[in-house]
């Protein structure tokens, strides 16, 4: 997207307003389903005026029913709507990967091509105060699915582009926010516009290191870029966007120029996304200079002195940036 | 033949139950989910679907696909692997699918199709299509939170849907006595107000009647309603599992079997004649060496098609 192109600051919550109600407004097929998605206009404001636009029965508050809900919206994409279904914390996503796994993600498959389920799971991760069962970032789970897709935006550009190409997908997808990128704000594209599933896009140049982040840990990783910068390490941000399927010429690319790799996500790493990329791009390259920065193997409280000590930070990134380019 | 005359619904049960003994004769298909002694349920609720609407199974699918009236050849194919099933052999027997038949399709997580069918049923209300969706679970589903909140959202939307319990009494080897705490699984509609009805599931006359009844109210707009039929498998769970159930139970249901059953009534009610009847078992002979040869004649999917239909 050229940097010319006309815009509109908006904060990431409109963002995806405007996406949805420009998606509404194409295809009466579109739906939105959640808890407080009505005339409350969602948990962070990011469906208002959807219900008073479209009403009652497109804009469809649902009871507490996770499961239920996302096998509802699955069989509704089976047989014709194009739902979204909105699920408040990423943590009540585990009530729903029945429908959304077994069903959904293989319909496309099973039927030998007869169904699919053109479905969009929305739903915010990531901690900011809310505890042990509200914190969870789980994408890295999602990215072993067959069939499935997901992307995370770090941006309200990248909400409202992401938002829109997902409507445009044949199967089902899980897009994640966060819950610490609602009070952000950017600038979107006046004309409509998408941005590709499975396009990375690089935020800073650097030739010392890649270091590949997404949804709200980019901020975290452009900041420490700049404050390694000062000590003359030239870092290359990579902002992954869709973590399935991964962009994976994009990270050989640069990797290929910086020779060393650094992966920052706010989940675990144990079987995490750094894991994967460094296990894919070690497959494609031969052997790499490479660290995994992630949040400590604990949950997440809600206690402040103890969450911040769980996730990563500048610091964090900073020292495990340093410490794997002096070793040689 | 087609249709929902007495003597259609006595075919199907008996091509079902020829379809299903000659499958226990083979090896070759891993395990299969037998709908033998519970095909008066399938028949006898397809008996009131038409064209628009959709059904939905468990994995016991083979009774409610041939009653949907897939063609019993693709049937097979799909069930041996072949490429010329409806799912390409991908499904087999727990995914079975012919959408465009009006069967949406099987799913073989217990329960798992419940919520799907809420959402078929939201599609058609929301699309305005005519037609009703038509969901048959066991009772076994019953024990599952997706009951709950299908029949929840299901009521507070009015969807088009029909839920069908197939209660064959046992989940593999447990009893639904022994692990669900309503009596009448029909009760559990109750506190919804969703309409609620149970019958005995061995006599498909009394199936097709009660469905025709609550699709007639369905289809009225007045909402979902559900359907328990009593049955019993005549098999094991499944063809690899083994029989733990009472052999004098086991013997006792089998003479209610809902094929002697209709026979026995069209025979006394004088429909069905001997030559008749001989006829028909002849006509089904025929139906499942066909649909045998077909699919031992179709070919397997090629290797690549692992990767196809995917994302």
């Amino acid at each position: 997207m050229s940097s010319e192109a006309p815009s509109i600051r908006l904060f990431f919550r409109q963002a995806i307003a405007r996406a949805l109600a420009e998606e509404m407004q194409l295809d009466p097929n579109v739906i939105v389903l959640g808890q407080d998605v009505g005339s409350f206009g969602g948990s962070y404001k990011e469906f208002a005026g959807l219900y008073e636009q479209f009403g009652p029965e497109r804009v469809r508050d649902t009871p507490v029913s996770e499961s239920g809900i996302i096998g509802l919206g699955v069989g509704a994409a089976a047989a014709g709507l194009r739902p979204l279904v909105s699920i408040t914390y990423m943590d009540f996503l585990m009530l729903g990967f029945d429908p959304l796994i077994n069903y959904g993600a293989k319909l496309r498959y099973k039927t030998g091509g007869q169904l699919r389920a053109p479905i969009i799971v929305k739903t915010t991760a990531g901690a900011k105060g809310q505890g042990v069962a509200h914190s969870q970032c789980i994408e890295s789970w999602l990215m072993s699915v067959p069939g499935l897709k997901v992307v995370a935006p770090s941006n309200p550009t990248d909400a409202y582009g992401l938002i829109k190409s997902a409507f445009r997908e044949e199967g089902p997808v899980v897009y994640i926010d966060h819950k610490r990128l609602f009070p952000t704000a950017g600038d979107v594209p006046i004309h409509e516009t998408a941005v590709p599933i499975g396009e990375a896009i690089i935020r800073r140049t650097g030739h010392d290191i890649t270091l590949v982040s997404h949804s709200y840990m980019i901020r975290v990783a452009l900041e420490a870029a700049q404050l390694l910068a000062k000590d003359n390490i030239s870092c290359e941000v990579i902002d992954l966007r869709s973590l399935a399927p991964l962009d994976i010429e994009c990270l050989s690319a640069s990797v290929a120029r910086t020779a060393a790799l650094a992966t920052l996500e706010e989940g675990q790493i144990t079987c995490g996304v750094g894991a994967e990329i460094i296990a894919r791009l070690q497959e494609k390259l031969g052997p790499l200079k490479a660290v995994r920065i992630g949040a400590l193997a604990a949950p997440v409280s809600s206690n402040p002195v103890l969450e911040a000590a769980c996730l990563p930070d500048i610091a964090r990134v900073c020292s495990a940036i340093r410490l794997l380019l002096q070793s040689g | 033949m087609r249709g929902s005359s007495e003597r259609a619904l006595l075919r199907t049960m008996m091509l079902i139950r020829g379809f299903e003994e000659e499958l226990q004769r083979r090896r070759d298909h891993g395990f299969q989910l037998l709908s033998s002694g519970e095909e008066a349920v399938a028949v006898g609720l397809c008996a009131a679907l038409i064209g628009d609407d959709q059904l939905l199974c468990s994995g016991r699918s083979i009774g409610p696909a041939l009653a949907r009236g897939l063609d019993p050849g693709e049937v097979m194919a799909e069930l041996l692997g072949k490429a010329a099933g409806p799912c390409r052999g991908k499904g087999g027997r727990g995914h079975m699918a012919a959408p465009a038949l009006g069967f949406f399709g099987a799913h073989a997580v217990v329960g798992g199709n419940l919520t799907i069918a809420a959402g078929a049923a939201l599609a058609m209300q929301q699309q305005k299509r005519p037609g009703l969706v038509a969901c048959i679970f066991g009772d076994g589903a019953c024990g599952s939170g997706a009951l709950h909140e299908t029949l929840n959202m299901a009521a507070i939307w009015q969807l088009p849907l029909l839920l069908v319990c197939d209660n064959n009494q046992y989940s593999v080897s447990t009893p639904a006595i022994q692990v669900l705490a309503p009596r009448r699984l029909a009760s559990l509609a109750s506190p919804f107000g969703i309409p609620s009805r149970t019958v005995d599931g061995m006599d498909v006359l009394a199936v097709r009647q009660a469905a025709r009844e609550v699709a007639t109210a369905i289809r009225s707009g007045k909402g979902p309603a559900f359907l328990e039929c009593i049955s019993y498998r005549f098999s094991t769970h499944s063809t690899a599992t083994r029989e733990t159930r009472p052999i004098l139970e086991l013997e006792e249901w089998k003479t209610r079997c809902p094929i002697l059953r209709l026979t026995s009534h069209l025979t006394e009610e004088g429909s069905l004649s001997d030559d008749t009847r001989k006829q028909l078992a002849a006509d089904v002979a025929k139906t499942i060496d066909g649909a045998i040869a077909f699919a031992d004649a179709a070919l397997w999917p090629e290797p690549r098609e692992a990767l196809t239909d995917v994302v």
